[in-house]
């Protein structure tokens, strides 16, 4: 490659090559009051020498990666830097902190009308965490030494807490003495309620609990994703009851399309299995995999999905081929349903002269098992939409159902995966209903919207510290920043019950002690490295459905 | 280096590619597909950094991928998950027969760190073997992925462009810039693995994090022993669990705990404004000044608004502890004293506190920023508009430029034919499509061949190619530029030079 100096552009970086603005030397780094340079250490220098031979040569890369642990995870390297100095922090004698995990309920602004209001969570997520990176020991001679060996060069400085880990290592053999409980998972909870608390079960390990913090508050995702999916399940059961008289097919109405616009494969692991909470149509592969792995089905399978074309495969046949490219595919799969992305040069033309005349013949040989599924993928969603069903409307014969709304043969449908998240959703079903087509007409596809535009402030998820112990007494402690008052926490140990009339309330203080609030229904999951309750994905889907009385609010 | 041996990278795709394959038109040998951040009309963000395709290489796609355990595997899998046999099993196994698992595909693309205006070819797919023709696309939903190192390494550079222009302006200098932006976003992303993908981004234009997983990747997989930095600091735990009586015995710990290098105290646990004016600026105020340089405190708020609040603790302490004037005619805190700023902080709202700063005769040194989710969560893939796509093939042989171009959005268009990347004469870097491109012009590098990685970038090499450039920090000038640049670019494409 040669070295492109642009010539519209200065020839020099900013304050010159041999200091570029780029943290590209890490001896030229200026970290705020820097103390020591990472050039003496000895690590560092070692490091590069073995790193610039690494790149010719695999073996050293392999001795490196070794070297490093690359493969395992290190709980011990799994929080926010600035956790490492804590232990140093809390006041003298402390022996136990006690967090808690809440998505807030936040005081909107009345003059901001927003749509969805998200005011109940569903509880999904945990399981994994714990499966995945807190159980067992977690805590090896190898890893404090790294750990040790990473923070010395990130901070500069030695400040790592070696002697506590060395503790948990020796005395629990490096199991985590903390206890967590929590609310059962799938369960459905109002904002602002305690979800689970998590505490220090030895004396010696009370800065444990808020190093767990960074890990476990990444549950908002799996929380947010299985909520959000659960209001646009309310949208859609709402609709197809009011249009076709029933519910059938619901589990199917909200396909996962979000594997590639997820930040991870992780990631999409995590969130396509807190889709399948609600719904059972995926084709993010991942999310089942991990639903398999991290909570078990009695089905061997918890998702579904149909044979269908993408872009490349229709576009491959060459512009004036589409019609050759759809006849192809449909043939591939006779007996099944198939998806056809039909928008590859103009979604009218194609379900006007292609699928409603040319090969029109051919789709009404298919069966109500095995329908074509039209699938347009630009546009205006809700126009396209409309504009579609009118198309294949006249090319095919409509029947009118039981509520007086059209529907399309069943050997045909249509599925939206275009700019799909609650909002247009809703936009779409009023539409189509308004419209007189009955939901039974349509599935949809969600990617982006459903498994990453979202963030954890939309159900505003926090961890916050409640109850210490210091000097043997146990103080009741909280936040609550003048400057915003969503912002403060609950006080001490905390519990969660129903009132008699059915209704969540956490208790504060460790009032629910008391015998006359009932059970308390935090479970305990997890305790000195061992899950103690585990809940099956079935489990999970049943704390999870829509109540009766949640559809009877719907159909108002 | 081995992809990991308990990942099965036939169940790493979107379930329908797996029905692809029969869909093909007959005879094809060659799909050749590419990706690109699509320039939008009006969009922001007119150039990315190239970043992350290493790291997915390495981690999944690199060595014998292929096992008949992971044949076996899917096999059973997608039986029951589409209830039909659709699964090539042939054709994998055919895979595992003739490359001993290793993937019979061609990756090439824009050296890692690179600067590219929106709207080029940023790296290729094509396979290598005509047989597996179905490969290519199989493997998009894993590539597509690299939206995200992508859009956080260019998020990231956007906040380096705003804080360079601010600091050269109020301070004179540039002194500092790769620490004022520090990765806060570890809880706030939505795994481990995209924490360490989206840390690891930040490091391309900073080295300030406090998400760990981000400094492991950039060890394990882009050779930086250390990448990035962090202080102590206190979070609001070690502050109220002294007792809400006591928030000045904590902040007294904090000092006392941390001597000889600088600390970050959280202020705001119950009012930010009078911890400033009565703890640190009163009771506190002699351990304060007895701090050097080395060993600043730096004070961070953590609610209301950002620029607001700032402004007033600013204020607060100017009073309590006296401020001087730099050599450009801004006030300074004592340089015991700093602040940071991590709450509510994005690309808007920094920009928005800089101009306060700067209008009430404020440097930008007084102060640091921390951001989480609007750094590493608060993206998607549209915020770039990344797209993978299919633009030419083989048939029988034979080659043929192909497109997506929907009447329904002219924006989905794709390129077509064979692409590469050059410089033209004008020094504008531009897409040149049909295969019409000339191989020695070609900034397009073969990275991956066969199941191979051919060509490594380090983290450092990586920063040297994003760094910052002197137009990138004066604005009117870099805007005018592009938009130049961005009409010659399309006069080209009018007058047919692709």
């Amino acid at each position: 490659m040669r070295h492109t100096s642009p010539t519209s552009k200065s020839p020099y970086p900013l304050i010159g090559q041999s200091t570029p603005l780029g943290p590209a030397h890490s001896d030229s780094v200026t970290h705020p009051p820097q103390r020591r340079r990472l050039v003496e250490s000895p690590r560092g220098g070692e490091g590069t020498t073995e790193l610039t031979a690494a790149r010719d040569s695999s073996h050293v890369k392999e001795k490196m990666e070794q070297h490093t642990g690359a493969a395992e995870f290190n709980i011990l390297l799994a929080t926010d830097s600035y956790k490492v100095t804590h232990y140093k922090q809390y006041p003298p004698n402390t022996t136990k902190v006690y967090s808690y995990f809440e998505c807030r309920e936040k005081k909107t602004d009345p003059t901001k009308l927003r749509k969805v209001k998200y005011d109940k969570t569903v509880f999904y997520g945990l399981q994994y965490i714990l499966h995945r990176y807190l159980k067992g020991q977690v805590v090896t001679r190898e890893k404090i030494q790294e750990a040790k060996e990473v923070y010395r060069e990130h901070f500069q400085d030695d400040v790592f807490n070696e002697k506590g880990w060395n503790y948990i290592l020796e005395k629990y053999n490096g199991h985590l003495p903390i206890e967590i409980k929590a609310v059962p998972e799938g369960s459905v909870i109002p904002r602002g309620n305690v979800l689970f608390t998590v505490e220090s079960t030895d004396p010696e390990c009370y800065w444990l609990t808020n190093w767990v913090e960074t890990i476990l508050v990444q549950i908002w995702y799996p929380i947010t994703v299985a909520t959000n999916s659960r209001e646009q399940k309310k949208i859609l059961a709402k609709y197809l009851m009011e249009t076709s008289g029933s519910l059938e097919g619901l589990e199917y109405k909200l396909h996962d399309f979000g594997y590639r616009g997820v930040s991870s494969q992780e990631t999409a692991g995590i969130g396509a299995s807190a889709h399948l909470v609600n719904f059972k149509g995926t084709d993010t592969v991942a999310g089942i995999c991990a639903i398999k792995k991290y909570y078990g089905t009695k089905d061997p399978v918890p998702g579904f999905s149909v044979p269908a074309a993408e872009h490349s495969t229709i576009t491959a046949w060459g512009k004036d081929h589409e019609k050759d490219a759809f006849e192809h595919i449909i043939k591939q799969f006779p007996s099944v349903p198939v998806s056809i992305v039909s928008d590859s040069y103009d979604i009218y033309n194609a379900c006007e002269k292609i699928w409603g005349e040319d090969l029109r013949g051919l789709i009404e040989k298919r069966s109500a098992d095995a329908p074509l599924v039209v699938r347009p993928d630009s546009g205006n969603p809700l126009d396209t939409v409309l504009k579609v069903l009118e198309i294949l409307g006249k090319k095919f014969p409509l029947v009118e159902n039981s509520k007086g709304y059209k529907v399309l043969p069943p050997y045909i449908r249509v599925i939206q995966g275009d700019g799909v998240d609650i909002n247009t959703l809703q936009e779409i079903v009023e539409g189509m209903k308004e419209h007189r087509w009955s939901i039974e007409n349509i599935a949809f596809g969600s990617g982006g919207a459903l498994l990453q535009k979202l963030t954890r402030d939309l159900l505003n998820c926090s961890f916050k510290c409640s109850y210490v112990v210091t000097n043997g007494l146990g103080v009741n402690v909280f936040k609550d920043p003048v400057a915003d008052p969503n912002k403060r926490s609950k006080k001490g140990r905390l519990s969660l019950h129903r009132t008699p009339s059915g209704d969540f309330v956490t208790l504060e203080e460790g009032k629910g002690d008391l015998e006359e609030y009932g059970e308390d229904l935090l479970h305990t999951v997890f305790r000195n490295g061992k899950i103690v309750k585990t809940y099956s994905f079935d489990e999970v889907r049943d704390n999870g459905k829509l109540k009766e009385s949640e559809l009877e609010d719907l159909l108002l | 280096m081995m992809a990991a041996q308990d990942f099965n990278f036939l169940l790493a795709t979107d379930s329908y590619k797996i029905t692809h394959y029969k869909q093909y038109p007959p005879n094809v040998n060659k799909v050749y597909s590419y990706f690109e951040c699509r320039h939008k009309k009006g969009g922001q963000h007119n150039e990315v950094v190239f970043f992350g395709l290493q790291y997915l290489l390495k981690k999944y796609l690199a060595g014998r991928v292929v096992t008949e355990e992971k044949i076996q595997e899917a096999k059973v899998f997608y039986q029951l998950h589409f209830k039909q046999s659709v699964f090539d099993e042939e054709g994998w196994r055919k895979v595992l027969e003739k490359y001993d698992g290793r993937l019979p595909i061609r990756i090439k693309a824009v050296p890692e760190g690179k600067i590219i205006p929106r709207g080029n070819v940023l790296f290729t797919v094509e396979n290598t073997d005509p047989d597996f023709f179905w490969l290519t696309n199989f493997i998009e939903t894993m590539l597509l992925q690299m939206w995200y190192p992508i859009t956080v390494a260019t998020i990231s550079r956007e906040f380096k462009k705003i804080l360079a222009k601010h600091l050269k302006a109020t301070s004179g200098s540039l002194e500092g810039l790769d620490v004022k932006l520090h990765d806060f976003g570890y809880r706030g992303v939505s795994s481990q693995e995209s924490a360490a993908l989206g840390g690891a981004a930040h490091l391309v234009n900073f080295c300030s994090t406090d998400t760990v997983a981000g400094l492991l990747m950039a060890q394990r997989y882009y050779a930086c022993p250390m990448a990035g930095f962090s202080i102590p600091a206190a979070e609001h735990s070690t502050i109220i669990s002294w007792g809400k009586s006591r928030e000045k015995d904590a902040f007294e710990c904090m000092l006392e705990q941390f001597p000889s290098g600088p600390v970050a105290v959280v202020s705001d646990s119950y009012d930010i404004f009078k911890a400033c004016k009565h703890i640190w600026g009163d009771k506190l105020k002699e351990r304060v000044m007895e701090r050097s340089e080395d060993s600043a405190l730096i004070i961070r708020p953590d609610s209301g608004d950002p620029a607001q609040t700032l402004i007033e603790v600013i204020k607060i302490l100017e009073e309590c502890f006296g401020c001087s004037l730099n050599s450009v005619g801004y006030k300074v805190l004592p340089s015991y004293l700093r602040i940071i700023q991590g709450d509510g902080i994005d690309l808007n709202s920094i920009n928005e506190i800089l101009e306060k700063l700067s209008d009430e005769g404020w440097s930008a040194e007084n102060v640091f920023f921390g951001c989480g989710s609007a750094l590493l969560q608060k993206i998607n893939r549209d915020t770039l508009n990344c797209a993978f796509k299919c633009s030419y093939v083989e048939t029988n042989g034979k080659g043929m430029d192909v497109c997506k171009q929907p009447v329904t959005d002219p924006s989905k268009g794709s390129k077509r034919g064979r692409l590469s990347l050059r410089r033209n004469s004008d020094g504008l870097i531009e897409t040149v499509e049909r295969g019409a491109g000339k191989p020695q012009e070609d900034m397009l590098v073969t990275v991956f061949e066969n199941g191979t990685i051919l060509q490594e970038y380090t983290l450092d090499e990586i920063r040297k190619a994003a760094q910052i450039w002197e137009e990138d920090v004066s604005p009117s000038e870099h805007n005018k530029e592009d938009n130049t640049s961005l009409e010659i670019h399309q006069k080209l494409i009018m007058n047919g030079v692709h």
